[in-house]
């Protein structure tokens, strides 16, 4: 159990807290968008961090990055959010505490549901580690298909992790009214919860574009940090 | 041999164990008629690879010290510095970066980018190092140098672009494509030494034309010229050259040539480029540090007429003495001449200067800037700067880690004592991880190194080198004692026995300090204790962390203040603050929970995906943390955190478990707590010996 955990005012997973689960709940898929450099990778961690700080079991995927560049992401948020609360003295004991519930796997393509399958009965039997929260990056776009979301959201279901997914959008593939932009038009059935991260005069905006069964365009009005791109805000506090 | 200052390329080859560096610096060595045949690394023809000049390493196959060789290579004077590709060696590598100006990264183009190529990158970054890089073993069955080159760009970001192509993969490897000539080399002869130009095969014509567009596209980006010329279709191969040269420069852009060493193909093109590529002395910047003006930076210029400024960056035991490798950034160094060792002061007069070649040399009489050649009678330790008469300028010194392992060494008799002092004199000056130290207690000589292997080597090299027969102890790990919560103090020394007195009284806290190290604060008001002894106060708490309470090792992570206190007119002296602050700590020690840390290796663990399983299962069998896995064309990297005391023996371990396949490095990661169980046999084994000390 963590000897620290932060306090979070307000997280990703916090902002939509459905049924009694923060974010989208076991079995259930979450999409965040955003275009190119506009901080889905930040995004991401900081689901991670927020879940693992919970005491949740994290599994981050990323199909381009290496261990090594997310692990950074990873310390690097955590020192921001340290630092923020003028907490960064115990940095090392907060990390101490979380790093075992995380396990960082990078893959290169073809990545699908069955190589998923596979390694998460590779770490469950080898290291006892169930995830509790999927993340997974650097999604190609042009891979992604109804297929392919329904196999991975079959593998959340079965083995009970709420699953976060990010995805890159593009200016050529303006959305159409009344649905999700490219390419998450294509399965928005399978979708529970879609964000969209947004650059306006140089400040990112957290959108909400699905909340289960809605479709909307929501601003969340929660202005992201610009240096960190982080949602969340908290407070470290002694267990 | 060229004196021309632009025709000099000091360049390293750097890459993971096994990538075939070794072989390609010895096919280098053969096309630039340096030897007269080949050998292979392993030596199945008894002899060996030319460049595996210890004894040693010619047995186990890998290269171990970094040996230097200079070849000519079309008018271009090239000094080629083979380095070693193991982690446990890295500050080999470390220091041919320093004194080269180009590298050429090894890849091999079935396992592509590997650990040690992540480690070698990150060195070479480090340095400013521009490279090329060597898409080794095109021949061997699953190579894919375009994989290889993807994971250039993904894994360690790097603009790499592809001047070639192969022609053929696997055992279909029959030569490759220029694609700056656009056109095919082929390489014959016994050797593959007579280098064959021919038209570029029909079947990779279209394929030939989209790498070319490709390299021209990212060259373009350096050459306004290039680029207009790329648009009228009027590029010509210097305008190339030139662009990728730029871009080299800049370390912006990584050129990646293919080929196979073992098979005698794309050697030569490789030669060819690191002529036309990477910098000559001239065009890396140089700086340098005024010992006289508190480190001053002072910028240095490839000049052979300047103020001589040389660099020791190996040293190396042979049958003339000693024989320091400098390379010199400014000036020239000539034979007979007095030059003054930055760090002492002290002169050296050049007895006999030579130039290196993997295992003989030939004397010259003088060695200019960027140049890099051996100096024979002179006593240094490497990392010394050596200057001409005037000002007292030493080269930024490296980054050397710490060692984290110990190992006690004794010797079989006194023939092998004086032996082991002479060998370990030697390996000292030559390796600044490697060090040696007496133990107080119990009188044995304790080797300290970066891991298992390293000081294995060593052992092994006193028993061949210098007929040191000694015997080892158990490895040690070099275990820390810190702090968990704040613990109170407030001590008085006093002792009256005739005479003038002791007395000092001290009140804080010590707390704990999580980034390491330690930290006196002074909040000591009114001069309850008097300026004078407040130094003494910090020498009690740092001579009390010297050495722990809990298992008698140094005590790091510590924040000692000082509130208050008392003094007495007559009986306070350094001494008796110095004794009670020492008291205090101790006293403070047990109530601020202390703990025992210990070493916590980076462990990178490499193989085919179907060994994952068995990867996993051998790092948590030894309390490791697993942080991540990759899985990369049939390979699986796993990534783990591993206490260095579980990691004795682990080679052997998985070698059973995966059939020979895997390969591992570490390196030393940080400092975490020992779990309650072994903190507690750590103590009691302590304890042991401080009671048998006693008896």
């Amino acid at each position: 159990m963590p000897q620290f955990r932060l306090n979070l005012r307000r997280s990703p997973r916090k902002l939509l807290e459905r049924d009694g689960h923060p974010g989208p709940g076991p079995g259930r898929l979450a999409l965040i968008m955003a275009r190119a450099g506009i901080g889905k990778t930040a995004f991401l961690v900081d689901v991670g961090l927020d879940a693992m700080l919970a005491g949740q079991k994290v599994l981050h995927i990323s199909l381009g990055g290496t261990v090594d560049k997310i692990r950074t992401w990873y310390d690097d948020i955590l020192v921001e959010l340290l630092r923020s609360q003028k907490q960064l003295e115990h940095r090392a004991s907060v990390q101490e505490a979380i790093e075992p519930l995380r396990h960082i796997h990078t893959y290169d393509y073809p990545f699908n549901a069955d190589r998923l399958r596979d390694g998460l009965r590779l770490l469950k039997n080898t290291l006892d580690f169930e995830p509790q929260v999927l993340l997974l990056d650097d999604v190609n776009a042009e891979k992604l298909d109804a297929a392919m979301a329904a196999s991975l959201k079959a593998v959340a279901a079965e083995a009970g992790f709420e699953m976060w997914m990010a995805c890159q959008t593009h200016r050529k593939d303006p959305a159409r009214p009344g649905h999700l932009p490219h390419p998450a038009d294509q399965f928005e059935d399978q979708i529970d919860l879609a964000f969209q991260l947004v650059a306006e005069d140089e400040k990112v905006r957290l959108h909400l574009l699905k909340d289960h069964d809605r479709i909307l365009d929501e601003e969340l009005h929660i202005l992201l940090d610009p240096e960190t791109h982080l949602v969340t805000v908290g407070t470290l506090v002694g267990d | 041999m060229s004196d021309e200052i632009q025709q000099i390329r000091n360049i390293g080859i750097s890459a993971h164990i096994d990538s075939g560096k070794t072989t390609l610096t010895e096919r280098i060595l053969f096309y630039a008629q340096k030897i007269h045949a080949i050998h292979d690394v392993k030596g199945k023809d008894g002899v060996g690879a030319t460049m595996d000049h210890m004894e040693l390493e010619r047995e186990r196959g890998i290269t171990i010290t970094s040996a230097s060789t200079y070849v000519e290579w079309k008018g271009h004077h090239l000094n080629v510095i083979d380095t070693p590709g193991h982690v446990d060696f890295t500050i080999e590598v470390e220091r041919a970066l320093r004194v080269l100006d180009g590298a050429v990264l090894v890849l091999c183009s079935v396992a592509g980018v590997q650990s040690q190529s992540i480690t070698v990158d990150r060195q070479m970054r480090r340095y400013n190092v521009p490279r090329i890089a060597f898409i080794n073993k095109c021949d061997r069955t699953g190579a894919n140098p375009e994989r290889v080159t993807q994971a250039l760009r993904d894994k360690l970001n790097h603009n790499a672009v592809l001047l070639q192509l192969p022609i053929g993969l696997e055992v279909h490897h029959e030569g490759v494509i220029d694609l700056i000539e656009m056109k095919a080399l082929y390489f014959r002869g016994e050797n593959g030494e007579q280098v064959e130009e021919g038209p570029i095969p029909a079947e990779l014509q279209d394929a030939a034309e989209a790498a070319r567009a490709n390299m021209i596209d990212a060259a373009s980006m350096f050459s306004d010229e290039l680029l207009e010329a790329a648009l009228e279709e009027t590029a010509t191969p210097e305008m190339i050259r030139a662009a990728i040269r730029k871009g080299v420069l800049a370390l912006e852009l990584t050129p990646v040539l293919v080929g196979s060493a073992y098979k005698n193909k794309g050697v030569q093109p490789l030669l060819d480029a690191v002529n036309a590529f990477l910098p000559s002395p001239t065009e890396v910047p140089i700086e340098a540090i005024d010992l006289d003006k508190d480190d001053a930076p002072v910028t240095l210029h490839s000049d052979p007429e300047g103020h001589t400024v040389a660099y020791a960056f190996k040293l190396e035991d042979g049958r003339y003495g000693q024989l320091t490798f400098v390379r010199v950034y400014e000036g020239t160094l000539t034979k007979g001449d007095t030059v003054y060792r930055a760090s002492t002061g002290k002169k050296i007069k050049i007895g006999r200067l030579v130039r290196i070649h993997a295992n003989s040399m030939e004397d010259i009489t003088s060695a200019s800037a960027g140049d890099i050649a051996g100096l024979f009678g002179v006593d240094c330790h490497s990392g010394e700067t050596f200057n001409g008469e005037g000002p007292r300028l030493a080269m930024t010194s490296m980054h050397v880690p710490d060692p984290v392992i110990s190992l006690s060494v004794n010797p079989v008799d006194s023939k092998a004592q004086a032996n082991m002092s002479k060998a370990l004199q030697r390996f000292t000056k030559e390796d600044p991880t490697f060090r040696v130290r007496l133990d107080p207690e119990s009188g044995e000589t304790i080797i300290s190194g970066m891991g298992e292997l390293h000081l294995d080597v060593y052992v092994e090299r006193m028993k061949r080198e210098y007929s040191a027969e000694v015997e080892t102890g158990a490895p040690q790990v070099a275990y820390r004692e810190a702090i968990s919560r704040r613990g109170d103090f407030s001590y008085v020394h006093k002792k009256q026995t005739g005479g003038s007195g002791q007395y000092a009284k001290v009140e804080g806290y010590i707390e704990p300090l999580e980034e390491g190290g330690y930290e006196f604060v002074n909040k000591v008001k009114g001069g309850n204790i008097p300026t004078e002894y407040i130094s003494a106060c910090d020498k009690g708490f740092q001579v009390a962390m010297e050495k722990g309470r809990m298992i008698g090792f140094p005590v790091v992570g510590v924040r000692a203040v000082l509130e208050d206190g008392n003094s007495h007119a007559v009986d306070s002296s350094d001494m008796a603050f110095m004794v009670a602050t020492r008291s205090a700590f101790r006293e403070a020690y047990q109530r601020a929970r202390p703990r025992i840390l210990e070493p916590v290796m980076k462990v990178e663990v490499e193989g085919p995906a179907e060994f994952q399983g068995a990867i996993y299962r051998t790092l948590m069998q030894r309390r490791g943390n697993v942080l991540g896995s990759t899985e990369d064309g049939g390979f699986a990297r796993v990534e783990a955190e591993v206490p260095l005391s579980e990691m004795f023996g682990y080679s052997t371990t998985l070698r059973s478990e995966t059939q020979g396949k895997a390969e591992f490095t570490m390196e030393f990661s940080k400092y975490g707590p020992a779990p309650t169980e072994v903190a507690e046999e750590l103590r009691k084994e302590y304890s042991g010996q401080v009671a048998e000390e006693d008896d």
